[in-house]
């Protein structure tokens, strides 16, 4: 009897739903049983769980469909609740079919068979969990997580919130003590270009291509940051490809670094201390690079302005309480939000598609030949240098912060059990993530 | 249709830009590293 009053799921659920719940208890088990990521697949996991059982409403938006012409309503194909593919039809006039600019379901029928309609008349309100371009198809969110997905990130809040957290946590001294390692972090965004070009060639459009290539910058919130402006369609796979691909970071670098180096090369010693770097230099450096960077590239402004205000908190001694929140309760705050709605903005319609599968092969594609230039620029400056750098730090210019530098350190004890290279593989470790945000400046700047 | 013009324009660019920026960035180190220790060495 209460089923008959019930509006239960199962009618809309579909393989695509089961699939992506498959993928989405994955991620849950790689972050449980492997640890990988924890505080990142946990909540993607469990979003795009959520986001794919029908009729939970989590990241549902409304919008209004209207006549495109005036005409009679000759046949009303779709009923209140019925689910519709991007393009089918909703309305039959006689002057021509009213289609759905989205996938998605309707949820009430405001004129009926019969009836004539006037151009720009509303004839239905349709939900859909689909990221449009407003300017086109507008829609307003009505879940929880649609309205944390619009107004966090769509409205590029919680990106550079991430990004000021993350300064708050970084060190920039082994960066500051030995600085032509940020040549490195330069060379690593080669990555991002050969990327860009690649999705292109496969039919991308540029401004997606752009989104695709900012994966190779290994930097989470500048790939939220770059896509949620110029394609936030493909917003779920570029986040999901970035994340993913940082958390495999342990798999995807040793092999690029072994094909491109000797064991010789990947044994040479590098002296463990660095110089010290003086408190000033510390406090400088960020507003230095706020300065020079966004007076040369502006639209990084929210991206490496954030990252250097959180890193100022950190090296100026008198903001302890900000920078103790921005390191702890506010980055915890701030994930929770983020991940969330970046796991939700997958259900089936969107992420089961071809394009995914490419965006997934052109992310991992970046990441590699990212670490690939990174080593080959080591190699390269040692031709020149009298003290010898170990060509493997290059790789750690895949951002990734700090995951690609511990990598380097784990290689680099294998091949020598003097080596201590963590300190200086965080100096293209750094430097490759204010590249990756200078990279996604320009991208902006040119095609925003 | 790509703009193949437009797409060669921003990855050289860009990544020139990207390039530049690190090496004017790595040249600031320097600069304010010499004047610290110039600074420090004043005090002393």
């Amino acid at each position: 009897m209460l089923l008959g009053l019930l509006e239960t799921g199962f009618p809309l659920f579909y393989w695509g739903n089961a699939l992506m719940i498959v993928i989405g208890l994955g991620f849950i088990y790689l972050a449980i049983a492997k640890k990988m990521e924890p505080l990142l697949l946990v909540p993607i996991g469990f979003g795009m769980i959520l986001v794919n059982l029908p009729l939970g409403g989590m990241m549902d938006y409304e919008m209004t469909l209207k006549a495109p012409q005036a005409g009679i309503v000759m046949e009303v194909p779709m009923h209140e609740g019925d689910a519709f593919e991007k393009g089918g039809v909703i309305y039959k006039l006689d002057t021509g079919e009213v289609t759905a600019p989205v996938f998605g379901r309707v949820d009430s029928l405001k004129v009926s068979q019969g009836q004539s309609v006037e151009k720009g008349q509303p004839l239905a309100s349709l939900i859909t969990m689909e990221q449009t371009n407003q300017a086109e198809v507008p829609t307003h969110p009505v879940g929880l997580f649609s309205r944390i997905f619009k107004f966090g990130v769509m409205w590029q809040i919680l990106p550079p919130l991430m990004f000021l957290c993350l300064g708050a946590l970084t060190d920039f001294g082994p960066m500051l003590a030995n600085p032509k390692t940020m040549l490195l972090g330069a060379a690593a965004q080669f990555g991002v270009y050969l990327a860009f070009f690649l999705a292109l060639i496969v039919g991308f459009s540029m401004t997606e291509a752009a989104s695709i290539g900012i994966i190779g910058g290994a930097e989470g919130p500048t790939t939220i940051y770059v896509t949620s402006l110029l394609a936030p369609h493909i917003i779920g796979a570029t986040a999901v490809a970035c994340y993913s691909y940082m958390a495999l970071v342990p798999i995807i670098l040793p092999p690029v670094i072994r094909l491109l180096t000797t064991k010789e090369e990947r044994g040479i010693y590098m002296k463990p201390s660095l110089r010290k770097v003086s408190k000033l230099e510390k406090i400088l450096f960020p507003l230095i690079t706020t300065i020079v960077v966004i007076l040369i590239v502006p639209s990084s402004a929210p991206l490496i302005g954030c990252f250097m205000v959180g890193n100022l908190f950190n090296e100026c001694g008198v903001t302890e309480r900000l920078n103790k929140t921005a390191q702890t309760t506010f980055i915890d705050i701030i994930t929770i939000f983020l991940t969330l709605a970046i796991g939700a903005s997958m259900p089936a319609q969107i992420f089961l598609q071809s394009r995914t599968l490419l965006i997934l092969i052109l992310g991992v594609i970046s990441f590699a030949s990212a670490a690939a230039a990174g080593v080959i620029l080591a190699k390269i400056m040692n031709l020149f240098l009298k003290e010898k750098i170990n060509p493997m730090i290059g790789a750690a210019g895949v951002s990734a912060v700090p995951m690609s530098a511990r990598v380097v350190q784990v290689m680099g004890q294998k091949e020598n059990k003097q080596n201590f290279l963590l300190m200086h593989a965080m100096g293209p470790n750094v430097a490759g993530a204010i590249g990756a945000a200078i990279a996604g400046g320009v991208f902006l700047g040119i095609l925003g | 249709m790509i703009d193949w013009g437009l797409a060669i324009k921003t990855a050289i660019g860009g990544f020139g830009l990207v390039f530049g920026i690190l090496m004017l960035l790595w040249v600031s180190v320097e600069l304010t590293r010499v004047v610290t220790e110039k600074i420090a060495g004043n005090k002393k």
